[in-house]
């Protein structure tokens, strides 16, 4: 079949087109773009049906584990398809290991080194017990989330523009120092032994649940790492959709009892904020994926992420 | 009633383009008498209420962006208030000592006459619905000299402030506390030079490609 590769505004990305077998899947085709353009890459490229010009639909993506007949259908052997450049890729795991890679050594320079004198702190710096809590409860959870991104997660998209990096990596590291800078304060005022102990114990529970969540989500897809969507079950997503994000906002909440600072807070909310904003848009797709119709199973009604609020 | 909402919006735009013109004459007379008649150092006392009272009436205009009233996007407006608003109650009204400061007279001429311009130029396309060409031409033109000089005004009194702020210790808080929390407002003001850097070539080069696209099309009428 003949396939002819189009940009956004028009121009023919390949001149004179490309002709694959009639049974080529989209994987095969952007194989083929890929020989042509050189610098175009499978997983920079996101290719789409025309649509009408002045049309407010959202296109339809090309799937790349689908057959390029899929797309048109018995009648004809042509096919157009629009190119978008996504711009540099890097591995989820790659996006995920440096965000991460922050926090876990940043942390630890405020406890161990005396950087307070650069801030105009002199004399000797004392530090509490719970100072010490803190920091193997914030490095074991950084550690938790590089092994799990390693070794657990499977991805839903291979790859993320490496723009992400960037502003992935400002965001975790420049709360991480805010926070870690409060903490290990010279001047730091904990609270209770008691509020201690149940702020870490709701904490450690959370982050144990939280692992569990995500071996559940594991076992929604295959190793294969063909990504797709499934009803999670079981645990805590039978009440929630998004218990995974559920339980890391608890798990924040329990950090901050413990460790009472306005920084740590402030990333809770934040931090919730940007998942609530994720949990709707799971719940969503998930709803419209899974209607009831034709065979498919209807999504059951659940929370979103925090019950009994949303 | 579509057509009732639209008159009463434009009553409402036009009623406030034009009190808040008021305000800044006011600004401009005012600061240009006191300087020809008492010197520099009386001008802000002689401005600030007005200057204060206009400036502030300034928030309204986010509210407008917000609620779609007009079509400035609340990410050009925002740090353009967000700035006049600190230096002007942040630290010329929390600082007495910079008051007495050369560049608060530029400061407040450069502002009020920038903003007498562009009050008049959405009162009047407000009222008749459009703005006469040497009007629109000063709109977009007399940035070119005054966003140089107003920024260096700001940035000056900002620096001038600097040891004021950090020995008051003012809209500070300090360590230790039961809820582990500090607020610097000295460091605050370095953080706010610093998006100078940056923050004020993004705003001359908005105004350069607002003033191409505004005086182009005006050719073409």
């Amino acid at each position: 079949m003949k396939v002819t590769v189009v940009t956004r505004s028009g121009r023919e990305l390949v001149k004179g087109g490309l002709d694959l077998d009639d049974s080529a899947t989209v994987a095969d085709l952007q194989e083929a773009i890929h020989k042509r353009t050189k610098r175009y890459y499978p997983s920079r490229q996101r290719l789409t049906l025309p649509l009408p010009p002045g049309s407010k639909e959202k296109p339809t993506i090309l799937h790349y584990k689908k057959s390029l007949k899929e797309y048109i259908g018995e009648s004809t052997n042509e096919l157009t398809v629009v190119f978008k450049d996504l711009g540099l890729q890097v591995a989820y795991s790659t996006l995920f290991f440096w965000e991460y890679l922050g926090p876990l050594i940043l942390y630890p320079l405020f406890y161990f080194f005396n950087v307070y004198q650069f801030f105009g702190y002199k004399g000797k710096r004392v530090i509490h017990p719970v100072q010490t809590y803190a920091l193997y409860y914030w490095c074991f959870h950084y550690f938790k989330r590089i092994m799990e991104t390693f070794f657990v997660h499977r991805f839903s998209h291979a790859t993320s523009p490496l723009s992400n990096v960037f502003r992935n990596c400002a965001y975790y590291w420049s709360f991480g120092s805010y926070i870690a800078y409060y903490v290990n304060h010279p001047l730091y005022t904990p609270v209770s032994d008691l509020q201690v102990k149940i702020g870490f114990g709701i904490g450690l529970a959370c982050q144990l649940a939280n692992f569990y969540c995500h071996i559940l989500l594991r076992k929604l897809r295959p190793a294969d790492g063909s990504g797709g969507y499934q009803i999670p079950r079981g645990f805590l997503f039978n009440i929630v959709t998004c218990a995974n994000y559920t339980t890391e906002i608890y798990q924040w909440l329990g950090f901050n009892i413990a460790m009472q600072t306005v920084a740590g807070y402030v990333f809770m909310v934040v931090a919730a904020a940007i998942m609530t904003n994720w949990a709707l848009a799971k719940h969503r797709r998930l709803r419209k994926l899974f209607d009831g119709k034709d065979g498919r199973p209807k999504y059951p009604r659940r929370w979103v992420i925090l019950p009994p609020f949303l | 009633m579509a057509g009732v909402l639209s008159g009463l919006k434009r009553l409402y735009l036009t009623i406030y383009n034009w009190t808040v013109f008021v305000g800044w004459l006011q600004v401009f007379f005012l600061a240009v008498k006191t300087l020809k008649e008492s010197g520099h150092q009386h001008v802000y006392d002689a401005v600030e209420k007005p200057l204060l009272l206009a400036q502030s009436a300034a928030i309204l205009e986010i509210i407008h962006g917000l609620v779609g009233l007009v079509r400035s996007p609340v990410s050009a407006t925002l740090p353009q208030i967000g700035s006049r608003l600190y230096v002007a109650w942040g630290i010329l009204w929390s600082f007495p000592e910079v008051r007495t400061h050369v560049l608060v007279s530029s400061l407040v001429i450069s502002w009020s006459i920038t903003e007498i311009i562009r009050y008049s130029f959405f009162g009047t396309k407000e009222a008749f619905g459009s703005a006469p060409s040497w009007l629109l031409w000063l709109r977009y033109s007399t940035f070119l000299l005054l966003y140089p000089t107003g920024i260096t005004s700001e940035v000056g009194l900002i620096y001038n402030a600097l040891p004021f702020i950090k020995e008051s210790a003012k809209y500070s808080v300090l360590m230790p506390n039961k809820w582990n929390f500090s607020f610097d407002y000295y460091y605050v003001a370095f953080v706010v030079l610093g998006v100078y850097v940056p923050g004020s070539p993004h705003m001359y080069t908005y105004m350069l490609g607002q003033r191409k696209k505004a005086l182009s099309k005006s050719k073409k009428e």
